[in-house]
């Protein structure tokens, strides 16, 4: 098993393997504005992280991770996804990303399993739509929003296997926006977070 | 630019003239999902002649016009624009009941081009009910410059209508979608399109409609069938019985559908609409790459984090400064032209009748024309570009806070307005609950009229910021007013759902004859009750009935608030129409000089007093129609109450801020 990293090296390894699964290798400003630290803070971690080989500097500032820093960050995305769909499972329907990401870190990959096992039986990979990334794809799973509110969502292109993106989140815990069969839709926070998707690999 | 339009599979050629002489009658609906242009042809299909019908019994406005066509007098309906019937709404109930029971001749169906597949759920639901569809493919040069090529023979050979593309904003093909709809109406034949869904969905379907041919329905009975299974047999209205049997069927089948699919049957039809839709959308779609960048550009600028909202408060403080200025200036030049021919020197009670009656009017002039116009104008003009869901957007979250979703903002600006349309626009908001805390809230809002009364007392004597200050308490008062009435009445919070079309350049055509059209209809509403009100006042002053009532009100109106004596009457006059309030003192007194009248306190209680007291008569009618007397009288009466507590708590408390 790798050595224990700390939680803030954690949260730069999952926001990189996020970016990598979109395909895109982070520079040194969109991850601090990814994980709201300052860039200089950024620089530093990023060199103690280079000297333990979890990622190297590419052309043009951009980051990418090594092949060890690669499956830990998958590792730690994994177990965030999980969570989320753990908290939103259990009934939680807010700060479900934010939860997770406090969880994700306390969770040793013994829990992980018996987690995973236990929520085999929940529906596969669905994570609540408030927590993709923005620009990030994924499927609709489960809207589960009640029945007047689902008929409507279903009208307007939301069915189940629909692919749809997240375009980004309006602050004050506002609405997301998401591009769907080429309609752009706005969803309140609460209605997103009843919808679960999986994300498309 | 042009776009050319190429020739369709349809139907008459378009040289063709009828017989000359006598003329045919028709009648045409245009019916299809929101913002794809329908209003656009809808106007540019009927021109000027066009005004606004009430369905019956329902609170839902359909837009009505006539279309001269060689020797065709078609009559043309703008339905709501929907995105299913699935989901019972008013407008989709009234949609269908207009499509099955005024028959129209041909329905057309606008079709958004650049999100196909979205709108032939649609186009496959209407076609389930077996009327003659033409399907206008509206917005074709849009979709050709994002890359998209419909091939639309193939779409109307496989839908079974005949298609036609059109550029709505610039008239293109529409002419030729014209002769089709009348070449379709004379074989009166409605069109053969039928999806077809999954086995297991098909049979249950075919059950049902084995049940239902033969007996005497509103409907085709595999839209009956579609319909009864989609509701689990609770929409027995479909057939033309109370029949259990047939329920009880349709429940039963319903269910094994839920079993098959582990969802509810009404999911599993959209499910399997979609389905359809997705598919004839591929084969008659042909993607290359394209790019819209200018206007993606300008969404992701005003939805942006910050600047949206620095855009936002721009864009809404300038609308309000046009016109506080423009009119300001237009409102006073007309009143002083008809202050021309006010009887010199007539008694009081000559003056009152002329207030009642000519004074109804002339109060149309300097309000409507100033005011309520250009606000309509540059509200359609924000509505017309998209840029009002994008304030929608931004705003929900905040919204949130009190209890209503980002939709209500619509129906609050268009407050500031005129109060009545604004209580009608409530019914963008999907439940009851939330219809009514908002248009609770609009009616707190100061209108157009009350704006007059704050401009006229309070800024012209004591400086803009006490007006300011005036509007900005409103604001944080109906904050937590709404989030009272959340709280008090019962229910779960709604969330937004709201689609955010793509920005557009407006059609002033179009955001002119909106304008027009918004406010005749207001206008309808409020006349008569500007003058029917104004005579009953000018009566009850004739009789005295009115110094009574002022007595009456002496403890309130003196002793608690502060107010001169007569400031009674000027209430009672108000509730006609507020901005009496400011015109009858002059009227009393022979001056126009309000500081000789009322000291600065007494200018801002009466200005916030105005502001609240009570919905106009005008306002309560349009509550009565939407919510029942009940609620109308509830709100009234609670109005009533908080504008005597805050004007009296202002007067206490605002001497201590130095005011005189």
């Amino acid at each position: 098993m790798a050595e224990k990293r700390t939680p803030e090296a954690e949260e730069y390894l999952e926001a990189m393997a996020r970016a990598r699964e979109a395909g895109n290798r982070p520079t040194v400003s969109e991850l601090a504005s990814a994980l709201s630290v300052s860039k200089a803070s950024v620089s530093q971690m990023l060199a103690k992280m280079a000297q333990r080989g979890l990622v190297k500097c590419e052309k043009y500032g951009e980051i990418a991770l090594t092949q060890s820093g690669a499956a830990e960050g998958a590792r730690v995305l994994r177990k965030h996804r999980l969570i989320e769909r753990f908290l939103a499972f259990i009934g939680l329907r807010r700060n479900v990303h934010k939860e997770a990401c406090v969880l994700e870190h306390a969770v040793s990959d013994e829990v992980e399993k018996q987690m995973r096992n236990a929520m085999r039986h929940a529906h596969p990979a669905a994570v609540p739509l408030t927590s993709l990334g923005n620009g990030e794809s994924a499927r609709v799973a489960i809207v589960d929003a009640g029945t007047k509110a689902s008929q409507r969502l279903a009208d307007m292109g939301l069915t189940k296997g629909t692919r749809l993106t997240l375009i980004k989140a309006a602050p004050f815990k506002g609405p997301v926006k998401i591009l769907v069969r080429d309609t752009t839709l706005a969803l309140g926070r609460s209605v997103a977070g009843r919808i679960l998707v999986e994300v498309s690999r | 630019m042009s776009v050319r339009v190429s020739m369709g599979s349809c139907c008459v050629t378009p040289n063709r003239k009828p017989e000359t002489g006598n003329t045919v009658k028709m009648r045409i609906a245009l019916a299809g999902n929101a913002n794809v242009g329908k209003s656009v042809l809808f106007n540019y299909l009927t021109g000027m002649s066009q005004h606004v019908a009430n369905w019956p019994g329902k609170t839902v406005e359909l837009a009505e016009g006539r279309l001269r066509f060689g020797d065709y007098d078609i009559e043309v309906i703008d339905l709501p624009g929907i995105y299913s019937f699935s989901t019972f709404s008013i407008e989709e109930r009234v949609s269908e009941e207009y499509i099955m029971g005024r028959k129209p001749d041909v329905v057309i169906n606008v079709v958004d081009s650049t999100a196909l597949e979205r709108n032939l759920f649609f186009t496959l639901q209407l076609l389930e009910l077996g009327v003659p569809v033409v399907m206008a493919l509206n917005q074709v040069d849009a979709a050709r410059k994002r890359g998209i090529a419909i091939d639309e023979k193939k779409l109307g050979s496989l839908l079974g209508v005949p298609v036609v593309p059109t550029v709505a904003t610039k008239g293109l093909g529409v002419q030729k979608l014209v002769v089709c709809c009348i070449g379709l109406a004379k074989r009166r034949k409605a069109s053969q399109g039928r999806a077809k869904y999954g086995k297991e969905v098909e049979r249950r379907i075919g059950k049902l409609e084995a049940m239902l041919t033969g007996r005497e329905l509103g409907f085709p009975a595999r839209y009956a069938a579609i319909r009864l299974l989609e509701s689990r047999g609770a929409s027995i209205g479909y057939t033309d019985n109370k029949d259990r049997e047939l329920a009880e069927k349709a429940r039963r089948l319903a269910e094994e559908i839920e079993r098959i699919h582990g969802e509810p049957a009404s999911i599993v039809m959209s499910n399997e609409r979609y389905a359809v839709a997705s598919e004839t959308a591929t084969n008659v779609q042909s993607l290359t790459k394209g790019g819209e960048a200018l206007a993606e550009r300008i969404d992701d600028l005003t939805t942006h984090r910050v600047f949206g909202y620095v855009i936002m408060l721009l864009v809404l403080g300038g609308v309000f400064y046009t016109i506080f200025a423009f009119g300001g200036f237009l409102s006073t030049a007309i009143s002083d032209f008809f202050n021309i021919f006010r009887p010199a020197g007539a008694s009081l009670s000559g003056n009152l009748l002329w207030e009642g009656l000519v004074g109804g009017f002339v109060a149309g002039l300097t309000l409507v024309l100033p005011y309520v116009l250009p606000f309509y104008f540059l509200l359609s003009l924000l509505e017309d570009t998209g840029y009002i869901t994008r304030v929608a957007y931004l705003l929900d979250g905040l919204a949130h806070r009190i209890g209503f979703h980002g939709k209500a903002i619509i129906p609050l600006l268009l407050g500031y307005g005129c109060n009545v349309p604004a209580c009608i626009g409530c019914r963008i908001m999907e439940y009851d609950r939330d219809r009514l805390i908002t248009a609770f809230a609009v009616t707190l809002v100061p209108c157009t009229a009350r704006m007059v009364v704050i401009l006229t007392l309070v800024a012209a004597f004591l400086g803009i910021w006490w007006a300011a200050a005036i509007y900005i308490g409103d604001i944080v008062l109906i904050a937590i007013l709404a989030k009272a009435a959340f709280k008090v009445l019962p229910g779960e919070p709604v969330g937004l759902i709201m689609e955010m079309p793509r920005y557009r350049l407006p059609s002033l055509k179009t955001v002119a004859k909106q304008t027009v059209l918004r406010t005749k209809s207001l206008l309808t509403i409020v006349f008569p009750y500007y003058i029917g009100g104004g005579l009953v006042l000018a009566l009850l002053q004739l009789s005295g009935v009115l110094a009574l009532l002022n007595d009456l009100l002496q403890p309130l109106i003196v002793g608690w608030m502060g107010l001169p004596a007569f400031a009674g009457t000027l209430l009672i006059f108000g509730i006609v129409r507020k901005e009496f309030i400011v015109v009858l003192p002059s009227v009393l007194y022979g001056t126009t000089d309000l500081a000789q009248i009322f000291t600065p306190l007494q200018m801002v209680v009466l200005a916030s007093v105005a502001m609240l007291y009570i919905p106009c008569f005008a306002t309560i009618e349009a509550l009565r129609r939407e919510f029942g007397w009940k609620k109308a009288l509830f709100i009234t009466g609670f109005e009533i109450v908080l504008a005597v507590v805050v004007g009296g708590l202002l007067a206490r408390l605002l001497p201590a801020l130095g005011l005189p």
